[in-house]
């Protein structure tokens, strides 16, 4: 203990002291004011516990573990969560960075605040919902992220109700949100690839549907994250299934040749990366072959004027030829 | 070929009679075919000045220099440009030519850049293709953990090819090969092997099935991010492949699974790269290999029995783990997915002993840029003869490359150059190399750049020339 000065908070008091503030907060009383200050000199104690300062160390293990016990029992993270917009700026980011410390807390193989939330799967919902309020949806989005490195997390949010409402997420005119939407979305459809692969599977006919409409946005950075993403997701082998089922559609292929012609140079190259599969298939269903043969000579002729400039490519060369061979020599399936 | 380092050595009478004789040597690892560098050094030797001695005392014709009476100038470090980059200084060396380091002047990012030889290509076995093969697999790649191709550069006339790469600066098996157990402590070998797995998943995400993965093809960065490299010898499965089997195998004899060694006709893929990986994390974390044997045979049939031990001091979840990664049984090894869900994956183990450094290079543990000291030469140095040449003492010379590596070089860096030749070299352990070079069919074709490397490293000597200046003959 300090000579001087005051003693040092022991974690069940900077709980304590921090929940009693926060539900103040909440309750928007005269004493705001006081409380946002107690909100804040709370957090910046449980952040230093955490993180160290300057001139400080972190605190011991055995501190850590009774400061984390504490929040699971308080159930404090979620009251954070909950009241994150009331919560000034800086007190904002030390919210973040104790969530996300707190989240990475190992003993042995175990991650005490994964189970946690695994029983508290509230604190998820309310953080993806966080992305509807301007001023804490980045925060949100760094805490999203970190649990999302989490296969047992992304599982719940991958499945919950929340996570369709991303399609809207990604769209929002403010830039910066939606490209951090985007990169958490993107983040939860790609990391876990055995959970992700299971999940469209599952979930084929919701997923593409709404993603029919990220492809048709008004949006052109949407449209072109969106289409990148896809190529990335349908060329990832983990998703073979789903390709077969993507390719196997007919409205699927009209799409991706009317963006073969969009305005966008960039967009039309992405295009190309998944026009290709459809036309590398070699099970092309009677639906596919047909929309192909009847624009046979249009598809070549278009092709072979393709991206004329990309001679150094030579990747991208061997594909469109091999494209353009391909579709020349397709034959219309022997009558039945 | 300015490019070259060439030591310029002078040495000094050795009766003090300041009889300045020149030694002009190239050093070792340029000496390979520095046709340029050789001419120069011919065109400077006059051969009266050896005909017209007529001293008949063998001991000053041969003149006798004790090594630490050699004194080396270092070469003056001419600025060099290939495209946009500034060349550096070398870093290793495999049998489709060298590496160096280089500085993207727009971007002043350290890269490495991989020089190959079509020459050299040709007399490796499959050299060009397995080329043309990593360019087009590294090309479409982008991931943490695997090595990045930025750019690639071609000289038609010398017949260079030069790959941009990441710049690395070590590999796991020069790190190894600096501690004396040939290990590292557990919770280094977890973090490569964690990244290792995730460059893997990555890999297979693609359907490319690495086929060589060792120690010696696993780089790091300067800060520790582990690089998968050399995709020279794996396999792009087709797109609308039901599975991944495959039906080639030309990886490292040490790191092959026994559906190879036993000579099946397929197998699956990607439980290749499993094996190897349970083999490499079996190697860097004691310092042994679980397989052995004499010479090749001895160890496929070793491999091919699937009889192992592990060390006692090898404790249970990493036991485990590596019992299901070194499964004779590819149906019954373990998946990627099992791997990561593995309690020894999960768990980052304590930091408990001292973490193995990565090692000089030619005595600069930073690992400062190489670049610097030519672009100063070209920016700052006008008048080049009045800078005082910088010298050095053979015996100084001697204690960098042991310092260094046995080599000089960290031998990985060979690999970075897609390295047939050191495929078989460095993945077995030493005693049975020579059988190895010998025995086995495809080793045999490569013995000539193995040969031609050992001929190379004789010549260091040869490659000494004595000569007197005329001045110096009135002494």
């Amino acid at each position: 203990m300090p000579l001087f000065g005051k003693s040092q908070k022991s974690p069940a008091e900077v709980v304590k002291a921090l929940k009693e503030a926060v539900s103040a907060l909440e309750r928007g009383d005269k004493k705001a004011e006081k409380a946002q200050e107690d909100v804040s000199k709370n957090l910046l104690l449980m952040k230093n516990m955490l993180y160290g300062t300057s001139d400080a160390e972190p605190q011991t293990d055995i501190m850590v573990a009774q400061l984390a016990q504490e929040l699971y029992n308080s159930n404090l993270l979620l009251l954070l969560i909950q009241n994150l917009n009331r919560i000034d700026f800086e007190g904002k980011k030390d919210v973040a960075q104790v969530f996300n410390n707190i989240l990475r807390r190992q003993i042995g193989t175990r991650s005490p605040t994964v189970e946690y939330i695994c029983t508290k799967p509230e604190i998820l919902f309310t953080l993806m919902r966080g992305y509807e309020q301007q001023e804490i949806a980045l925060n949100c989005g760094t805490m999203l992220r970190e649990c999302a490195r989490y296969e047992a997390l992304a599982k719940i949010m991958l499945y919950s109700d929340d996570f369709f409402n991303f399609f809207r997420y990604v769209e929002v005119s403010t830039f910066d949100i939606a490209s951090d939407a985007f990169s958490t979305f993107k983040e939860l459809l790609t990391r876990h690839k055995l959970l992700c692969a299971e999940f469209l599977e599952l979930n084929y006919d919701k997923v593409f549907s709404h993603y029919q409409r990220l492809l048709n946005s008004e949006n052109y950075v949407t449209r072109r994250q969106s289409l990148k993403l896809l190529g990335e997701l349908l060329l990832d082998r983990h998703n073979f299934t789903v390709m077969t089922r993507y390719i196997s559609n007919p409205d699927n292929l009209k799409l991706m040749m009317n963006m073969l012609k969009e305005k966008s140079r960039n967009i039309q190259f992405e295009a190309f990366h998944v026009f290709k599969v459809f036309v590398a298939n070699p099970n092309k269903p009677k639906p596919i072959l047909e929309i192909l043969l009847r624009n046979q000579d249009k598809l070549v002729e278009f092709l072979t004027r393709f991206h004329t400039d990309r001679s150094e490519d030579e990747q991208f060369n061997d594909e469109k030829a091999y494209l353009i061979k391909q579709i020349k020599e397709l034959k219309p399936l022997p009558d039945h | 070929m300015s490019d070259e380092v060439i030591y310029q050595c002078v040495i000094m009478g050795s009766e003090g009679t300041e009889e300045p004789v020149h030694i002009v040597l190239s050093d070792e690892d340029n000496m390979l075919d520095d046709e340029e560098g050789n001419s120069r050094i011919f065109e400077d030797l006059e051969p009266t000045s050896w005909i017209n001695d007529e001293d008949t005392d063998v001991t000053t014709f041969f003149h006798r220099v004790d090594s630490d009476q050699i004194i080396y100038e270092a070469k003056k470090k001419r600025c060099k440009m290939i495209g946009k980059y500034v060349m550096g200084d070398l870093l290793g060396e495999g049998s489709y030519g060298k590496v160096k380091e280089v500085l993207d002047s727009e971007t002043l990012c350290r890269r490495a850049v991989k020089i190959l030889k079509k020459r050299k290509l040709r007399r490796i076995p499959n050299g060009e293709q397995n080329v043309q093969r990593e360019i087009v697999l590294l090309k479409k790649l982008q991931h943490r953990n695997v090595i990045g191709l930025l750019d690639v550069l071609v000289n038609d006339e010398k017949e260079k090819m030069y790959l941009i790469m990441e710049f690395c600066v070590v590999g796991l098996q020069s790190m190894l090969e600096s501690t004396p157990k040939k290990r590292f402590p557990l919770w280094q070998a977890h973090g490569y092997f964690c990244q290792l797995m995730d460059g893997l998943q990555y890999l297979h995400s693609q359907r490319i099935i690495h086929k060589d993965i060792k120690p010696g093809n696993l780089l790091l960065t300067l800060s520790g991010v582990l690089k998968i490299s050399d995709l020279g010898v794996a396999e792009a499965l087709d797109f609308f492949a039901e599975d991944d089997t495959c039906f080639t195998g030309q990886g490292s004899p040490a790191f092959q699974p026994p559906e190879i060694a036993n000579g099946h006709e397929k197998f699956l893929g990607f439980k290749v790269d499993i094996w190897s990986s349970g083999v490499t994390l079996y190697n860097i974390t004691t310092g042994l290999y679980p397989f052995e044997g004499d010479n090749i045979f001895r160890l496929f049939e070793n491999i091919g029995k699937g009889e192992y031990t592990i060390p006692d001091e090898i404790e249970n979840p990493l036991r485990d783990l590596l019992h299901g990664m070194l499964q004779k049984d590819a149906n019954q090894r373990f998946t990627l997915q099992q791997i990561r869900q593995h309690p020894w994956f999960l768990r980052k183990p304590s930091q408990t002993l001292e973490q193995v450094p990565v090692p000089p290079l030619r005595g600069d543990e930073l690992h400062n840029m190489t670049v610097l000291p030519y672009l100063m030469d070209f920016h700052y140095v006008e008048d080049s003869a009045s800078v005082q040449p910088q010298y050095y003492t053979e015996h100084e010379r001697n204690a960098w490359a042991e310092g260094v590596e046995p080599e000089c070089y960290p031998s990985e860096w060979a690999d970075h150059v897609s390295d047939a030749r050191s495929r078989s070299k460095e993945a077995s352990p030493k005693k049975f190399q020579d059988e190895l070079r010998y025995n086995h069919g495809e080793e045999v074709l490569e013995n000539p750049s193995e040969a031609n490397k050992r001929k190379s490293k004789r010549r260091t000597t040869s490659c000494i020339s004595v000569k007197k200046f005329p001045p110096c003959k009135q002494s």
